[in-house]
């Protein structure tokens, strides 16, 4: 056999073009006379509108429409979960967030629709904003929707939490808060909309196609094919551009106006219009015996969703699932809700709650260990969830669980760094740990793939999948799972992404699933088109086809290795005897939904797992923190493309380390990245990723996923690294200067 | 030699030259070229929208993000924060001059062989930003190469691989 694909070492193709700058991206598209167009926003936060005036702006030279509401054709309401879909194109006499869309302009050029977005005049009625979640849940609050300020609840119960609180020899109990962030993709969101032939095409950075689409159709009254969404090349993503951004504005005008569309977000535009990682208050207590075993959990998670559900219900679920960490816990009582306030909306940002939860049940069972004088370490060994066990939603647990060796393997790490001298300075010195797991798909519900593989005339191959490539590498992985399941050179496999007319729905570019998911879909096509061309072979060699084998650019027996035929030989007599085969794939992880009481269920059919240690130094006069290193153990089932897992990791931490020391989004400030502060280049730690490999049976090669887990165990690594360092812990993200200087003086006390 | 091309016209906002407008000339990825522009242009808007060499990306527009950087007479700048009438005579370089297809620059080969690139919407700056480093400094560290890097964000790659792969293009370029 030659060396499989699966595994392989070798650049992505889509890097060359990259590097030269070739690659169009939305906002590099122009299309000939096309119409741009801006949107006018809320300047308030919770209000009435009680008019709008366009008359002065359609009278700008060069604009050519204004849209309200009013111009919506069809349901103007949408949402990616449709039960509680939520928000409107353009409003709809009541505004709930600052950045609500309320009117469109379309002019001939940027500068005329920017003057005609000036001259439209809004008139508000100021309703009382509900700023804070926990006020939004008193009787009194102003209800924001219809349906009240509790956007989604749920719970985990499993034991009896009271009476192993009673029974415990140690119960830590803490109050974690965590902030609001800002993706902060470098591409700002673009997209362009032209008319071809009567369908309605859309050409957009998105993580979605698919769902794209079916909202798009409800928001114009269109049947589906009617429209096509191509997914332009993205750059980033990370959960922020699984809602719709630009899309029903371009697809609004170009529909009314008939003439092509272009939109392309400045950042402050971005900033405003975006979906923000909810923030989390969150109370938990822990309970543990006096080896470290944890006896019980229990956490209350409040979660601020903003103005709009967005992905808010999922978070809530998810929060749940995860609350305990991927830990033994016989008992546990969890309450998790998202609830709605006049913030920006929040939505799916990578983890979906999980990143958020993290912070609270590490930093809960590093106090366990201190309670006990035990290693932060061993106390997540003693409890690390292994093959066969039981999560808190009663799921048992298949083989891939790979926890004990990250954990093993991060401590090996940790070792060397001991009594190693520092990298830079003086300053207190802390080393933390931080565990997780992570669910690799939606929670509780049908979330399929669908993929084709073609054979084409000249021997070739050609993947249709939906999935939509971020940046993060699901074009390289897909393509190297079709590869092998065919048993073909990779070169020989083209790709066709994401583009509704000529791919099926693969789901979304979300919860780590591509993977495992639109991988297993990738897979059965390719196997089952493999089989089509070992039967066609069958007849040609004289050979039967159990004797067969693809290899390579060839078909040849096992047993007589001289007997062989050209996969080229193969496609002309396909194509001779009247079309080239084509074959379908399609992969739905078995999961149940969870019970509404009492959270139990099988959530995912696979989950990820991982650990990372972080090395700090924190400056005693500026309360500077310097991460200086980060290991990180991620069992990813398999690693399709090693340098793409790194790739994931090393950017997770990043991610990781701004969540942890930087990052906190305030609405009332935040305009663009000269307040806004992600991590550069200087903020990083040396990084060591470690990939583990415990494969999962269902999965493609055995592969799972890592896009969010990379994110996940760093802010609680880094936290727990400053409570060493400092003496003393601190309970809400991110840690700024002020807190760390802060902690120190309580760690000297 | 670099040859001269015909002037570009600014379309100006309603499609026609701009009425009131400066003519700029400088050379562009080793030709001269000539615009006419009106002058509260940004040679980022010049670059994208005249030449439509749209390798320079608009990130933020605020001088904050390095996504459109270029190199003015060899320095790494924001385009966005350059007005076009400041590179009348200069040297301007974007990620379309730096190397071809065919003869790709060692900072482009190391960007692709240690996967420095996810998205790549940060990659042109960073690369030009890397190219400037390299040309005061053949020799960086990797504490040099995250200094001279901390202009240009990237939010994919956690900027690891982009790092081992300028130090790797260092040695390459220097022989070593
Ligand atoms: S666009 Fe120029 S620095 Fe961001
Ligand atoms: S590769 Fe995506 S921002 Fe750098």
């Amino acid at each position: 056999m030659p060396r499989g694909a699966v595994g392989s070492r070798s650049p992505r193709r889509d890097l060359l073009d990259k590097v030269l700058g070739r690659v169009r991206f939305a906002a590099d598209l122009k299309v000939p006379g096309m119409l741009h167009l801006v949107v006018v926003r809320s300047t308030e936060a919770h209000a009435r509108v009680t008019g709008i005036d366009v008359g002065e702006a359609a009278a700008v030279p060069g604009v050519v429409r204004v849209f309200t509401a009013a111009d919506v054709p069809g349901e103007n309401r949408y949402g990616i979960i449709r039960p509680t879909a939520d928000q409107h194109l353009l409003a709809e006499g009541r505004v709930r967030m600052v950045g609500d869309p309320v009117a469109l302009v379309a002019a001939e050029t940027p500068e005329a629709a920017a003057e005609g977005a000036r001259r439209v005049r809004v008139a508000y009625e100021p309703l009382p904003a509900v700023l804070d979640p926990a006020e939004a849940l008193e009787a009194a609050a102003v209800r924001i929707h219809e349906r009240g300020n509790l956007c989604f609840e749920q719970r985990v119960v499993r034991g009896d939490v009271d009476r192993a609180l009673s029974e415990a020899a140690v119960v830590v109990e803490g109050t974690y808060e965590t902030s609001r962030i800002e993706h902060a993709y470098i591409e700002p969101e673009a997209g362009v909309a032209y008319l071809e032939d009567g369908v309605l095409v859309v050409v957009c950075c998105t993580q979605n196609p698919h769902y794209d689409r079916r909202d798009l159709c409800r928001l114009l009254g269109l049947p589906e094919e009617r429209v096509r969404v191509i997914q332009a090349p993205t750059g980033g993503g990370f959960g922020g551009k699984l809602d719709l951004s630009v899309q029903p504005f371009v697809a609004l005008a170009t529909w009314h106006t008939g003439r092509p569309c272009r939109l392309v977000y400045s950042r402050e535009e971005s900033f405003a219009a975006s979906s923000k990682r909810h923030p989390f208050r969150m109370r938990y207590r822990t309970a543990a015996d006096r080896e470290g075993r944890l006896l019980a959990v229990e956490a209350d998670l409040l979660a601020d969703t903003g103005a709009y559900a967005s992905y808010g219900l999922a978070v809530a679920i998810r929060a749940a699932v995860h609350a305990a960490g991927p830990y033994r816990v016989p008992n546990v009582r969890v309450r998790s809700r998202a609830v709605y306030t006049n913030h920006p909306f929040s939505g799916a940002m990578r983890g979906f709650g999980a990143p958020q939860v993290a912070f609270g049940y590490e930093s809960q069972m590093d106090r366990v260990a201190d309670a006990l004088g035990l290693d932060p370490l061993e106390v997540r060994r003693r409890n690390a969830l292994g093959p066969g066990e039981h999560t808190i939603t009663g799921q048992r647990l298949g083989p891939s669980v790979g926890l004990r060796e990250c954990l093993e393997r991060v401590g090996r790490v940790r070792a060397r760094w001991d009594g190693a001298p520092g990298l830079r300075g003086d300053g207190p010195v802390g080393v933390g740990v931080g565990a997780m797991y992570y669910g690799i798909g939606n929670t509780g519900m049908s979330n399929p793939s669908t993929a084709h593989v073609r054979f084409d005339e000249d021997g070739g191959f050609t993947l249709f999948t939906g999935a939509a490539e971020i940046g993060q590498g699901s074009d390289r992985v897909l393509t190297a799972v079709c590869a092998d399941a065919l048993g073909v050179d990779p070169d020989r496999v083209r790709l066709v992404r994401a583009d509704t007319a000529l791919t099926a729905d693969a789901g979304a570019t979300s919860a780590s699933r591509q993977t495992y998911i639109s991988g297993g879909a990738v897979l059965e096509a390719g196997q089952a088109l493999g089989e089509r061309i070992l039967r066609r072979a069958e007849d040609l060699l004289e050979i039967p086809a159990e004797d067969l084998v693809i290899e390579g650019d060839r078909v040849r027996s096992r047993s007589l290795p001289s007997r062989e035929v050209p996969l080229e030989e193969v496609a002309s007599s396909f194509a001779k005897a009247g079309g080239m085969p084509r074959e379908e794939g399609r992969f739905d992880p078995e999961t149940t939904p969870l019970d509404r009481e009492s959270g139990q269920g099988v959530p995912y059919a696979t989950y990820a797992f991982a650990a990372q240690v972080a090395r700090v130094r924190v400056d005693p006069v500026t309360g500077r923190v310097r991460v200086e290193r980060i290991a990180a153990a991620h069992d990813v089932g398999r690693g399709v493309h090693p340098p793409g897992v790194r790739g994931q990791i090393t950017g997770g931490v990043a991610m990781g380390v701004g969540m942890a020391l930087m990052e906190a989004f305030d609405p009332g400030r935040d305009r663009n990245l000269d307040t806004y502060l992600i991590p550069t280049a200087a903020d990083m730690p040396r990084v060591h990723p470690m990939i583990v490999e415990a494969p999962e049976p269902t999965g493609p090669f055995g592969a799972k996923g890592v896009g969010e887990p990379a994110l996940i165990p760093t802010a609680p690594a880094v936290l727990n690294a400053l409570a060493r360092a400092c003496g003393a812990r601190i309970w809400r993200l991110p840690a700024g200067l002020e807190e760390v200087l802060e902690a120190l003086g309580r760690g000297k006390e | 030699m670099p040859s001269s091309v015909p002037a570009s016209r600014d379309p100006g906002p309603s499609g026609e030259p701009p009425a009131e407008g400066l003519t700029i000339r400088f050379v562009l990825n080793g030709r001269t070229v000539e615009a006419r522009v009106e002058p509260h242009r940004t040679l980022l808007w010049v670059l994208r929208e005249v030449f439509d060499l749209v390798g320079a990306k608009e990130g933020c527009g605020v001088g904050e993000c390095g996504a459109c950087t270029v190199l003015l007479d060899g320095e790494a700048v924001n385009a966005c924060l350059v007005l076009a009438g400041k590179v009348d005579g200069r040297e301007v370089t974007t990620v379309e001059g730096l190397g071809g297809p065919e003869a790709l620059h060692p900072l482009q080969q190391w960007f692709i062989r240690k996967h420095a690139v996810q998205c790549g919407y940060c990659t042109p700056g960073m690369l030009l930003s890397a190219a400037a480093l390299l040309r005061r400094n053949p020799d960086p560290t990797r504490e040099e190469i995250r200094e001279a890097l901390a202009g240009n964000l990237c939010r994919c790659t956690g900027y690891v691989q982009i790092v081992e792969a300028v130090r790797a293009a260092a040695r390459e370029m220097a022989g070593r």
